[in-house]
């Protein structure tokens, strides 16, 4: 909590016989974040280099590639699947090599054959295409060819021609394009060429082979049908497969991958011409158990030690989040900005409780809330665990706060509850029909201004630990200014007007010079906390405003809500005000029509209403987060803890 | 004596007619204020929005920060709607 997981830093050394070893050892465990060895120009030591892959690193790597080729061709995502059973490691690696090659062989010579018989397929339509045109002529493709003294014309054609020299014609009308195979002879060219011209006559090659066209597209289209049959065939064959393999080849990816990552890992170390070494964290609860592996691994001949971290020169360490775990879900959120450095506070709890409480107040409708809840809940089970599932958890938090506020606000899809609202009021009145009271909307402003208030505080206060923690008390006395400024400024604030639902101070009499008590404490506060401020720095001056610009920033969980009441208000006004109630009183068939569509602007009004109150109501609370409230404390930018190592899902040793 | 009750009336009607139009004057001054500040505000997020695509398409990271950035303006509209409630009430 606060505090992300503490690591050690530990360094491994060990002969180069023992490197697989070790290897799979660290591997096993799942808790070593390496530091990868880089040789960088001017910090390179004699003898020490990058160490080469394990043996076999480029034979598991080929195999890998056709395990991903096949899922490809079979569209198989091992990450969405789910494993039936666990497949043990040692059964897998003797019998990888044969099934892979056996399923391999079988995929390539159904996909070869797919590859050819569509190669075939589009030459045979193509030929059809060449054909078609000759297909209501009854004349066999010989009696085209072979003359010396006979023109031969075939093509499209505008319309039907009067020849008048000595010919032979075969016209047929298509709506396609009409089809005209013409002989005459030779001399008589030039004539018939001009003739056709006219005609609009576009030529078309006569297609090899021989026998009449319409026998030809016959056999040629039974053909078509006789393959494309086959392809069929081959795609439930290889669907068949798919279902077979999957779980198969999604078992062999994960096991070649992880085999991978241990053959590779050598690229992530130091080596000389006998040793090596590695260097990475560990979280600190998981130290002596890798300490232990590793010397039962190597029988004691490997080499563990703590380095101890320099308070001046730190190391930053990998971070892993340490959250009860209600508050995981929001580490999404944290992710989203960047994750905490190793030695900062991790916010992330209060955000969890915060978030959803901005939400809840931004929509406070139970009705909304309740529609949130349902698809929170029912959606969990259509995404698979991962960050989905996590952003459901947190939308369900939220829908929780708002069924909350809409409970403390008496709404209900922008009706009031059968109670007076437990906080201020947010209904609004319409179409003249004037609501008891309306709503308070001074109030609900200075609530919000409230919450920022405190909010604000809490980042300074933050800030303050932070600051303390790396400056001492140099570091926490600026923090310490921007809290006195803010609240010396409420101070003069309130001595000099009355607002609601804050102190009233005005009231107080005047002690020196016309100012009262509280108006001098709150003056002298401001001061000192600017100079508290400048003693850090005198730019930082420059951002003094931000104490009235981001507090007022907190109105929009006022605004944005009462928004989100409008629309719910204007809603019901059309749907039940102007559609259906009239009708209903004076009752006709033409009026269930009306009734109709008022039940649909209700149901779609509330359906948009809900949608923007979700987006409208996280983007307005995380960016209070974000903006108002990390600003002040938070820098983020730590390296995400990943050790090397795999949870796995379809292996066991 | 007709004169005086005439005048009367007129003095009555101007008296309605500048409250209602104070009122008019009250709404349409909220008006404006949440239109310009609403206006301010999409026209600063527009340049930022299509910035901030860009820099995601580059870099899938820079999601959170490119958010923030583009819901930054919003503000303006915010500082709007609160003078303009002040305004009308």
């Amino acid at each position: 909590m606060f505090r992300p997981e503490p690591m050690t830093h530990l360094l491994v050394v060990a002969s180069k016989e023992r490197m697989e070893t070790v290897i799979r050892e660290l591997y096993s465990h799942r808790v070593f974040h390496i530091r990868d060895y880089v040789e960088k120009e001017g910090e390179k030591v004699e003898g020490v280099t990058i160490g080469p892959p394990l043996g076999s690193a480029s034979e598991v790597s080929s195999k890998l590639t056709r395990v991903r080729s096949m899922e490809t061709t079979f569209g198989i995502h091992p990450d969405e699947m789910t494993p039936a059973t666990r497949q043990r490691v040692l059964d897998l690696r003797d019998t990888i090599d044969r099934d892979l090659a056996a399923v391999g062989n079988e995929t390539d010579t159904l996909l070869s054959r797919r590859a050819e018989l569509e190669g075939t397929i589009r030459d045979l339509e193509q030929q059809v295409r060449e054909l078609a045109p000759f297909a209501g002529a009854p004349i066999e493709f010989g009696h085209y060819r072979g003359y010396e003294t006979l023109a031969v014309y075939t093509g499209r054609i505008g319309r039907d021609v009067e020849i008048s020299v000595p010919h032979e014609k075969v016209f047929t009308p298509s709506p396609q394009g009409n089809f005209i195979a013409l002989f005459v002879p030779v001399e008589h060219k030039a004539a018939v060429d001009a003739i056709l011209q006219e005609a609009r006559f576009m030529p078309i090659p006569v297609p090899r082979g021989s026998g009449l066209p319409e026998a030809l597209l016959a056999e040629n289209q039974g053909r078509l049908a006789e393959l494309k049959e086959e392809i069929a065939r081959i795609d439930q064959r290889i669907a068949a497969l798919k279902e077979q393999q999957a779980q198969f080849l999604a078992t062999c990816d994960e096991y070649l991958k992880s085999d991978l990552e241990q053959e590779e890992a050598p690229l992530r170390f130091a080596t000389t011409d006998q040793a090596f070494l590695v260097e990475g964290w560990v979280p600190t609860r998981e130290v002596e158990r890798v300490k232990a592996g590793l010397s039962l691994a190597t029988e004691g001949k490997a080499l563990v030690t703590e380095v101890p971290g320099d308070p001046h020169h730190p190391v930053p360490a990998p971070v892993e989040y340490d959250n009860p775990s209600f508050a995981r879900p929001t580490q999404l959120l944290m992710d989203t900005y960047a994750r905490p450095r190793y030695d900062e506070l991790d916010p992330t709890i209060l955000v969890s409780l915060i978030f959803p409480i901005f939400f809840g107040i931004i929509l406070g409708d139970v009705g909304y809330g309740l529609i949130l809840l349902a698809a929170s809940l029912g959606l969990r089970r259509f995404l698979p665990e991962g960050d989905g599932r996590l952003l459901l958890k947190v939308m369900r938090n939220g829908a929780i706060a708002s069924i909350f506020f809409g409970l403390l606000f008496s709404e209900f899809f922008g009706f009031k509850l059968p109670w007076e609202p437990l906080l201020y009021a947010r209904h609004l009145s319409m179409g003249g029909h004037e609501a008891e009271g309306g709503p308070m909307v001074r109030e609900l402003l200075v609530l919000s201004i409230w919450i920022g208030i405190l909010h604000i505080t809490l980042g300074r206060i933050l800030a303050a630990v932070n600051h303390g923690r790396h400056h001492g008390i140099r570091g926490v006395i600026p923090q310490l200014g921007w809290i006195a400024s803010m609240w010396g400024l409420l101070l003069v604030i309130w001595s000099i007007v009355a607002i609601p639902v804050m102190p009233d101070l005005t009231g107080v009499p005047p002690l020196v010079a016309g100012l009262s008590l509280p108006a001098l404490v709150g003056g002298l506060m401001l001061i000192l906390g600017i100079l508290a401020i400048a003693s850090e720095s005198a730019l930082e001056l420059t951002e003094f405003p931000t104490i009235i610009s981001h507090t007022m920033s907190y109105a929009r969980l006022v605004a944005i809500g009462l928004s989100s009441v409008a629309i719910a208000v204007v809603v019901n006004f059309v749907s039940i005000g102007m559609l259906i109630k009239p009708n209903i009183e004076d009752f006709s068939l033409v009026g269930i029509l009306f009734i109709l569509m008022g039940i649909v602007v209700f149901i779609a009004g509330h359906l948009l209403n809900t949608a923007l109150g979700l987006v409208g109501g996280a983007l307005q609370s995380l960016r209070l987060q974000y903006v108002e409230f990390f600003t002040k404390f938070y820098k983020g930018g730590g390296e995400k803890f990943n050790p090397f190592g795999m949870i796995r899902k379809f292996t066991e040793d | 004596m007709v004169d005086a009750v005439v005048t009367q009336a007129a003095i009555e009607m101007s008296v309605e007619a500048v409250q209602a139009s104070q009122i008019g004057m009250k709404a349409l001054a909220a008006a404006i204020a949440i239109a310009g500040t609403g206006f301010a505000s999409a026209w600063a997020e527009l340049s930022i929005g299509s910035a901030a695509v860009g820099a995601v398409a580059e870099n899938k990271d820079l999601f959170g920060s490119v958010l923030v950035l583009t819901i930054i303006p919003e503000t303006i509209v915010i500082f709007g709607l609160v003078v303009g409630l002040l305004l009308i009430l």
